[in-house]
């Protein structure tokens, strides 16, 4: 089945990942936070305010997730990290980033899994190989340029892009390109970036990453930009930040989620990791809402 | 310079002892004289308050000088309010109600211009409807009631003399300080110097004032149409906004379609999209934008252009297109469109939001001499109670605001007297929840306690979040969101501003004599005069007999006489006045639920569900209501309290015409607007044939009626309205069908320029017209597609409990019919994959009826009482009704 086809191959991407992560302990192993009970059903879940007010996150609890085991969670744990997370900052400059698809309750992979892990085979049909693509870019290395509110899709290796036909390119539409850590990168498929309404949690506002209008963008080019846009995928991302240079996003396409992915950026972690273990705070460009959240740091306790 | 306002002259004095009028004013007899000492009290006030605007020029200026009592700032565009509650007599209750009413958005303005566009998907064009430079086609085409005290930039006396200055709304009173904060922060909203009422005596959270800030309820200015109040945005840019729409005034860039690439069966798009796009407002809405009403007794002269003296807070704009303006960003061909623009005028599907897959449009009900609405007594409640203190008891149950000096609430199921509200009584725990839970329909602390409850109609995973409603948390959202504390904390204004004066009856007679009076101002309109019209219209006698008729075959639920429950027609007085109230007794229904089945009308507002337990307003339904039995005359679901309509008053009948809960009986109403993209009735048209429900071609519909507020208007559509009701076989069937394909999309698509393709999930495309026949709009908003698709998949996977559960529901022969036909779907899409469409088509009955909320059709059908009176009678109970 083609839908398998993607879960696999993305989920083969995510588990790569975790391998070459491997050597540390703290990502071979689930993070040790406390979570609400929960059971299957959608209206067995508990409601994210009572979440955050029962078993709120400590900074220490925060330090616990990392980019890789957040990936051995179910997606509800997920889901309760997530809404228990505030926007903060809208970065700047280049991070590193990779997608990944919750263990699940089944075991069985988050895209294979709509409506209830029975739509396999039935109503899901075709052509997966441009989502394959995708999947592989859009979730991956991202450079923020945090005033102008944009934000650009790092892609190391065109070759696949171009071999499928989705790379238009001319003298007078140059790709533009980047270094990171001394790697040549291109940079495809412009987004904007503003504070504005999570699709999962509605009590504060999460950073979007929005590729909608990316044909207004500058340096839009047809293809294969407009793959995510309005007229495309139109795939809709949402961040909150973790800890300083640690965000967890969830991508929508159409509306619809289909997959969480991280953001992370070393350099920007380490340098802000002293203060924000300290004060449990950082700045928040983005409506914070209006529950009170516990700062809980060692200070604290 | 703003304008300075006029004198708040108590030219109205009508509720002074010992002032005879010359007629009845049932509202003023039997007060207490506190009442008129506390509303001469207000009026001294507004005295001083004018006073010092003659004395000191611009308004501003004069308000800050009037030094008047706790509370300071009395704003511009207060006056008009405080006039108001002078001329109805209101005390500070009350008045500081009716504010709250008019103003209050709590907050919603976020949800307005966020909220609804980005999480629930809908776009609101708030420019479209506001403009200024479409002022005086307003009402025409939205039904919405222009503010008096705002104009249109660089008309004469205008204070704004370009649309740059406005953004190309209408400039109102307090846009002199709110303009200066869009695009920045630090603006101190108008509520901040609302003056509270005194705190009501013996209030449990009492004697010291702990109220939650009225900065809380947050007022803004207007936007020039009444109850729709706007708000600079701090993260507005001018300079990027000029970019996108090449001036300040301008919402072109903004708001002009952009055809989709995929071609016109595609919805245009537009930068309403666009959430990067920071409009220069946020839109709040308050209760009164669909509240406010044009008053029967003092209608304008020209409704575009009313004042204030034309106004009224409760009966309910009966013209409103509320409806249409909540999807005014959205394109035709859209679901949401369809979904939400299926509203008659002065309608609103208020679980369009909180969206339970029923379409029901119903009124806005008319507020009328609430003092006499019956309350049921003895009805189990579980719900939050005002206490002192929660000693030991856990949270859960009992909770106090921190901060505060025992300003706690305890969460107890007890025995209550309760009115019973909507159209079948849903809101059934007390009035003051009641109220409170019309400002969460309208958003407010939408963010913080409501739309992640809601459905997300296009989760169809049963194990994700937003497959279907969650309760609405009350205690959750009075800890977390200080809007809701800060209406909370008023409740009890607005529910003494509902009982006040302003909510009286307005009576024929009573509207008639201020017609004549504008003619000569000592002119009379008695009873006997009204008697005498209508018996020569109706024939002698007619007005005496009327009664007798109404007595025996309506009173039994349209009175709330005990007389009447008891069968004692004979004995019952509709005229009398309540001694203690001054008001009429009877409040003409007794609001008890009656099966629809025996009604007979549209039934799908009665098989509402989101009072259901496990459904979002479950906490404002009484266990009372939920344990009623379902009708048992429905083939559809209709437990859980559902399938009931409340019998509703008849007070006023000759003011509020067309009838039933949807507007359905009776002429359709069409504003005509000039701008014909706002013809809403034009691109619906609702007569079809009786036979097979298609449309009427248009040269057999008949002719919608135009909005008419004034006296006569109304008569003229009461009479027709009351000949459709009495006559129910000669009412051409109304059916609101799809007037453009619709496509229903559940999943993600892909589209990679060069071909359609469905990547996750499906898209169901409905067409307009099947086999020549139009489809029933409601039959895409009462599609359960969401257990169609599970029942789909399981019906492969696990077809013995599929099976046993549709044999329960169905019965044995039917249930394993649909099993069949639902493995029969399974196979024909997995040979053909875009093949739903087809498979449904040859097996209609499952979107009409097995999966379907709803199954009616006909809007205007059903209440057939007085169908066998005689011609005689019929005119008759026409012409008593109307001195009602």
């Amino acid at each position: 089945m083609i839908p398998h086809r993607i879960a696999r191959l993305l989920a083969a991407a995510a588990a790569l990942a975790l391998l070459a992560g491997c050597g540390a302990k703290e990502d071979r192993t689930p993070p040790d936070v406390p979570f609400a009970p929960w059971a299957l059903a959608h209206n067995a879940k508990p409601d994210f305010a009572s979440v955050e007010y029962k078993y709120p996150l400590s900074v220490a609890d925060l330090y616990k997730l990392t980019p890789k085991n957040l990936a051995l969670l179910d997606q509800e744990q997920v889901d309760q990290i997530y809404a228990r997370l505030s926007a903060g900052p809208i970065p700047d400059g280049p991070y590193e980033g990779d997608l990944f698809f919750p263990r699940g309750e089944s075991g069985k992979l988050r895209l294979s899994e709509i409506a209830g892990g029975g739509l396999k085979g039935l109503l899901v049909n075709v052509a997966g190989k441009k989502l394959d693509l995708i999947g592989e870019f859009l979730w991956k290395g991202k450079v923020f340029y945090r005033d102008e509110r944009l934000l650009r899709n790092r892609i190391e290796d065109l070759g696949p892009l171009k071999s499928a036909g989705l790379v238009e390119e001319s003298d007078a539409n140059p790709l533009q390109e980047i270094e990171v850590k001394g790697k040549d990168q291109w940079l495809l498929f412009p987004a904007q970036l503003y504070c504005g309404q999570s699709l999962l949690d509605g009590r504060r506002e999460s950073i979007i990453i929005d590729y909608a209008f990316t044909d207004q963008l500058p340096g839009y080019r047809r293809m294969p930009d407009m793959l995510a846009g309005r007229d495309g995928f139109i795939i809709r991302d949402e961040i909150r930040m973790v800890r300083p240079g640690f965000y967890l996003g969830r991508a929508y396409i159409d509306r619809s989620f289909v997959v969480n992915f991280v953001l992370y950026n070393d350099e920007i972690a380490e340098a802000a990791k002293a203060d924000f273990m300290q004060t449990g705070t950082t700045a928040q460009d983005c409506w914070t809402g209006t529950q009170q959240r516990k700062v809980i740091t060692a200070a604290a306790k | 310079m703003p304008p300075v306002l006029p004198f708040p002259t108590p030219r109205h004095r009508s509720c002074l002892p010992g002032v005879n009028r010359g007629g009845r004013n049932v509202a003023c007899r039997g007060r207490s004289i506190n009442r008129f000492v506390e509303a001469d009290m207000v009026r001294s006030f507004l005295a001083i308050v004018a006073l010092a605007a003659v004395l000191l020029g611009p308004a501003p200026q004069l308000a800050q000088a009037a030094s008047p009592p706790p509370g300071g700032t009395v704003h511009e565009q207060d006056i008009p309010y405080f006039e108001a509650c002078a001329r109805e007599g209101l005390n500070a209750s009350e008045c500081a109600g009716r504010l709250i009413w008019f103003k209050a958005t709590a907050g919603n303005d976020r949800f307005h211009t966020y909220v609804f566009q980005q999480r629930v998907g809908v776009l609101i064009d708030w420019f479209r409807v506001l403009r200024t430079d479409e002022r005086q086609d307003r009402f025409r085409a939205w039904g919405g009631i222009n503010d008096p005290n705002c104009c249109t930039p660089g008309s004469v006396n205008c204070p704004a003399k370009s649309l740059d200055e406005t953004f190309g709304l209408d400039w109102c009173p307090g846009d002199a300080e709110l303009l200066k904060y869009v695009g920045k922060e630090g603006y101190v909203d108008p509520a901040c110097d609302f003056r509270d009422a005194p705190l009501a005596e013996g209030d449990v959270h009492g004697p010291a004032d702990q109220r939650q800030s009225a900065c809380d309820l947050k007022f803004g200015t207007s936007t020039g149409m009444l109850g729709i109040r706007k708000f600079p945005n701090p993260r507005f840019d001018l300079d990027k906004w000029v970019k996108l729409n090449g001036r300040a005034g301008s919402w072109e860039g903004y708001n002009g379609k952009i055809p989709a690439a995929g071609g016109s069966d595609e919805p245009a798009k537009s930068r309403l999209l666009d959430g990067a796009v920071e409009p220069p407002f946020l839109i709040g809405t308050s209760c009164g934008s669909c509240h406010i009403s044009f008053d029967p007794l003092n209608p304008p002269r020209d409704p575009a252009n009313p004042k204030w003296e034309n106004i009224k807070g409760l009966l309910g704009n009966q013209y409103t297109r509320i409806s249409e303006i909540m999807v005014s960003g959205m394109s035709t061909n859209t679901l949401e469109w369809q979904m939400f623009a299926h509203a008659r005028p002065g309608t609103s599907d208020t679980s369009a939001i909180p969206n339970d897959q029923v379409n029901n449009p119903g009124t806005i009900n008319a507020l009328i001499n609430i003092p006499q609405r019956p309350v049921f007594a003895n009805e189990q409640v579980l719900k939050w109670h005002k206490v002192a203190s929660c000693g030991s008891k856990p949270e859960a149950i009992c909770w106090c605001e921190p901060e505060r000096d025992g300003k706690c609430w305890e969460k107890s199921i007890k025995r209550e007297t309760v009115h019973h509200i909507l159209k079948g009584g849903e809101d059934s725990i007390g009035a003051l929840e009641a109220i409170q839970r019309v400002y969460f329909n309208i958003g407010s602390c939408s963010e913080q306690c409501w739309v992640n409850h809601l459905t997300d109609l296009r989760v169809a995973d049963p194990q994700q979040r937003g497959f279907g409603q969650t309760p609405f948390d009350i205690g959750q959202c009075r800890r977390d969101c200080p809007n809701f504390r800060a209406i909370e904390d008023r409740l009890g204004n607005i529910l003494d501003f509902f009982m006040s004066a302003e909510a009286r009856a307005t009576d024929l007679r009573e509207a008639r004599e201020n017609a004549v009076r504008k003619l000569s101002l000592n002119a009379r309109y008695t009873d006997q005069d009204l008697i005498a019209d209508l018996e020569t219209e109706f024939g002698n006698g007619a007005v005496a007999r009327g009664r007798d008729v109404f007595a025996n075959t309506c009173a039994r639920c349209h009175s709330s006489q005990p007389e009447a429950a008891a069968g004692q027609f004979d004995a019952l007085d509709f005229h009398k006045l309540d001694e203690k109230t001054g008001l009429r007794a009877d409040w003409l229904g007794n609001d008890a639920p009656t099966l629809v089945s025996e009604v007979g009308t549209f039934r799908c507002r009665a098989l509402h569900s989101n009072h259901m337990t496990g459904k979002i307003w479950q906490e404002y339904g009484s266990e009372t209501l939920r344990a009623q039995p379902a009708d048992p005359n429905l083939k559809e679901p209709a437990d859980g309290g559902r399938s009931y309509y409340r019998n509703i008053s008849l007070l006023n009948l000759w003011a509020h015409a067309p009838f039933m809960h949807n507007n359905a009986v009776g002429p359709e109403l069409c504003g005509n607007p000039a701008n014909k993209a706002n013809d809403f009735y034009a691109m619906r048209p609702r007569y079809v044939d009786g036979k097979d429900l298609s449309l009427l071609p248009p040269e057999q519909q008949p002719a919608c009626w135009a909005y008419d507020p004034s006296v006569e208007g109304r008569f003229a559509l009461y009479k027709a309205s009351m000949d459709a009701l009495l006559n129910p076989d000669q009412r051409v069937p109304k059916v609101t069908l799809l007037n453009e394909d619709v496509t229903l999309r559940v999943g993600p698509r892909l589209w990679d320029g060069t071909e359609k393709e469905k990547l996750l999930g499906f898209s169901l495309t409905i067409p307009a017209q099947i086999d020549g026949r139009g489809v029933n709009a409601g039959t895409v908003g009462n599609f359960q597609h969401k257990a169609f698709v599970v029942d789909l998949v399981q019906a492969k996977f696990k077809p013995k409990e599929v099976e046993a559960r549709l044999v329960q529901q169905w019965g044995e022969e039917e249930g394993k019919r649909i099993l069949a036909d639902l493995k029969g779907i399974t196979e024909e899409v997995t040979k053909t994959p875009n093949g739903l469409v087809e498979a449904l088509k040859k097996r209609p009955y499952l979107v009409k009826q097995i999966y379907s909320s709803c199954f009616a059709e006909i809007e205007n059908a059903g209440h057939r009482f007085g169908e066998d009176l005689s011609d005689a009678d019929k005119k008759a109970l026409i012409a008593f009704l109307a001195t009602l």
